[in-house]
């Protein structure tokens, strides 16, 4: 039985003060406030949904609280730099719209040493190839220390050879974890808006998959179903996924082309890897 | 300045005792009494607790250091090192004086206040730096002299060198031998030139050609790594480099910090407070206030419009051709003063933008060599997962059932992919 966590508006958090939360808030004071009062036990992390705030108080609020800066639109990467200061006494990840200009975006969070989330949708033929440099920067580039999701744990799965559900890495997954508006309402994360009610939120997912695999469906015969699970046919079912399948492609190269370069190298020293 | 640590260029002279040609302080005959420090001190700790930042380090420089007696230090640490206890701050000292006024009066303040340890300046061959009264080789020969005595005390040094016209003809080699083999000195750092203060023929003869520059670096790359590495050398700003691309988290020199203004301000005898040292002397425009003029250095510096320039640098610089480079992440644009005094603009890179590309691919190659072998080295045990591992730690590993550890991967030769880089 899986613990729900929250996404809740941060002025909510006497509400969910006992559950797991995500606590979300366009104000760095806002939060602060909010959350000094009284310890939250089950803090999972703290979401910035605004790169305009007044960031310093953040700096020494909560030390060790993960922080998730959420951007609007890549566009606004250069405002990174005064952000980076957080990542003296806070895990921090940045959140980027999958959106053009996001190879930017993803480009400087990573030279400062954030993690990336990328908030990806449909993407189209020209954003893939946009996302195609993103995963060619994640994969390759050796400045890059920071994960970049979903590309991260996607490759470790693919090196694992254990699936990692794509519901799951980018926190969409309704059984799992649930988005209370600001008007307090319990629903779905908006990426999934519309696909159920509150009444069905642990169970809707399912029988979406199920849907999705009919007989003849694109995501029948998919070699990326176990990581994908239909994650890119909402919401527009016939969306065509050549696009992403060779994001898949590209990184499952590169999971083999480490397990090979790792095999070739334990053999060059006469040994199996433990 | 926001973060946990925060630090402070000191001149408590503006006077120096020599005459360098390529000196970019404009000097004044100003020294700082000690109930002026005192001053500097309670503000400078004032800050540290409204921005809660826990721990100081001051670098002391001039104008020239040792143009203060010795006596004025040992009563400047005491009253500072009371006044940091009194508020629960750790306060760390740093000296960096040209020699030339060494004596064994220094010995005490040296041992007590900075550890026994001195940074100085020289260079080989030495072209610029000059006496008031006689040559480079005068101010050589004294230069010598005085470090050997301190040496001879236990006192340990380390070198800034300026390269010049001279260090590109006799070439890296010759200059490793200088310092290491003649001089004995294992620690040692080379700065580029820029044209800071007020002009001169040899300002204005800068900067040296990038790529014979570039050339120079990557030769005492080669240099080091066959002769020193491993042996108790330090070559700045090299030595950090290869600890950058081989496991992060290297203390890499100012000039390639993301943002220099949220690092440190200089403070100079007169209460001015400005980005460096070179800032402070030199350009009166980018003043960020006077210390002693202020309530409270915070509103000064939150304030201050010289202040947000530089803020604002590298979110302007990105903007340009410097988010495509692969060396972003270790670089941000380089140094604000180089690139005002060659180009009179902050909002621009660093010139020296060609020599550090240059330099940071050969770094980058001579730090895989290394890492290749340690791998293949069975004695060697890869370390755990860098801080890249801690966001996922906190939130998905609450939320995804499958929770891949990156040190299950091991160290491997060749490859480049990230999983790699991150454990090497």
């Amino acid at each position: 039985m899986v613990d729900l966590a929250y996404n809740i508006p941060v002025r909510m958090i006497d509400e969910y003060r006992d559950s797991r939360v995500i606590v979300r808030s366009h104000s760095a004071s806002e939060i602060v406030a909010c959350l000094t009062k009284e310890p939250v036990k089950q803090l999972m992390y703290v979401q910035l949904l605004s790169l305009d705030c007044e960031v310093d108080q953040l700096i020494h609020w909560g030390e060790s609280a993960p922080i998730d800066i959420v951007m609007q639109d890549p566009a606004e990467f250069p405002k990174l730099y005064r952000y980076s200061d957080l990542l003296e006494n806070h895990p921090v990840r940045v959140s980027i719209p999958a959106a053009p200009g996001c190879y930017k975006a993803v480009k400087l969070a990573v030279s400062l040493n954030f993690g990336v989330k990328l908030l990806i949708g449909q993407p189209d033929h020209s954003l893939i190839a946009e996302l195609a440099r993103v995963l060619d920067l994640y994969l390759y580039r050796p400045n890059v220390a920071q994960p970049v999701e979903y590309f991260h744990s996607t490759f470790l799965s693919f090196y694992q050879g254990v699936p990692n559900a794509l519901w799951l890495v980018q926190e969409d997954d309704p059984a799992v974890i649930r988005y209370i508006t600001d008007d307090g309402e319990d629903t779905v994360s908006p990426r999934l808006e519309g696909i159920a009610s509150r009444a069905d939120c642990g169970s809707v997912l399912a029988g979406y998959q199920r849907a999705l695999l009919a007989k003849e469906s694109e995501c029948e015969s998919c070699e990326f179903w176990d990581n994908c699970g239909g994650y890119f046919k909402w919401p527009e079912k016939q969306y065509r996924c050549d696009g992403v399948k060779s994001l898949f492609r590209s990184i499952k190269a590169g999971a083999a082309e480490l397990q090979s370069q790792l095999k070739s190298f334990e053999k060059s020293r006469g040994g199996t890897r433990q | 300045m926001r973060g946990n640590h925060f630090s402070i260029i000191l001149l408590p002279t503006n006077k120096c005792n020599v005459n360098c040609d390529y000196c970019f302080e404009d000097k004044t005959r100003d020294s700082m009494p000690l109930d002026r420090l005192s001053i500097v001190i309670d503000k400078v700790l004032d800050h540290m607790e409204r921005s809660r930042v826990g721990a100081l380090t001051i670098y002391w420089q001039g104008g020239e250091i040792m143009t203060m007696p010795p006596s004025w230090f040992e009563r400047a640490y005491e009253m500072i090192q009371t006044a940091a206890a009194a508020r629960n701050k750790h306060v760390a000292h740093s000296l960096q004086t040209n020699m030339i006024g060494y004596s064994s009066k220094w010995n005490k303040i040296i041992a007590e206040m900075f550890g026994n340890s001195v940074g100085t300046s020289m260079d080989y061959p030495n072209l610029h730096r000059k006496m008031f009264r006689g040559g480079p080789d005068d101010y050589t020969r004294l230069w010598y002299q005085n470090v050997q005595a301190a040496r001879a005390t236990g006192i340990d040094l380390s070198v800034i060198a300026v390269a010049n016209q001279g260090t590109l003809a006799v070439g890296a080699e010759r200059f490793y031998s200088y310092f290491v083999d003649e001089l004995s000195i294992h620690d040692f750092q080379v700065n580029t030139p820029f044209p800071g203060g007020e002009g001169n023929d040899v300002k204005r003869s800068m900067p040296l050609d990038v790529q014979d520059l570039a050339r120079f670096f990557i030769d005492l790359t080669d240099v080091w790594i066959e002769r020193g590495y491993g042996q108790g050398v330090r070559v700045g700003p090299v030595d950090e480099l290869v600890q950058q691309f081989i496991g992060g988290n290297a203390c890499l020199p100012c000039i390639w910090q993301k943002n220099c203004a949220d690092q440190f301000i200089a403070i100079d005898a007169r209460g001015f407070v400005a980005q460096c040292d070179c800032w402070v002397t030199s350009y009166p425009e980018y003043f960020f206030g006077n210390i002693f003029e202020c309530d409270n250095l915070t509103d000064m510096l939150k304030q201050s419009p010289a202040r947000q320039q530089f803020l604002a640098r590298p979110t302007v610089n990105i903007q340009q051709d410097c988010l495509e480079c692969d060396y972003l992440s270790i670089c941000h644009g380089g140094c604000p003063v180089r690139t005002y005094t060659f180009s009179g603009t902050l909002f621009e890179k660093d010139p020296y933008c060609h020599l550090y590309k240059s330099l940071f691919r050969h770094v980058e190659d001579v730090a895989a060599t290394i890492a290749q072998g340690r791998a293949l080295d069975p004695s060697w045990k890869a370390p755990g997962a860098s801080c890249a591992a801690t966001f996922r730690g906190a939130s998905e590993a609450a939320l995804s059932p499958v929770l891949v550890q990156l040190e299950n991967v091991s160290a491997s030769a060749g490859s480049r992919l990230r999983e790699l880089r991150v454990l090497q």
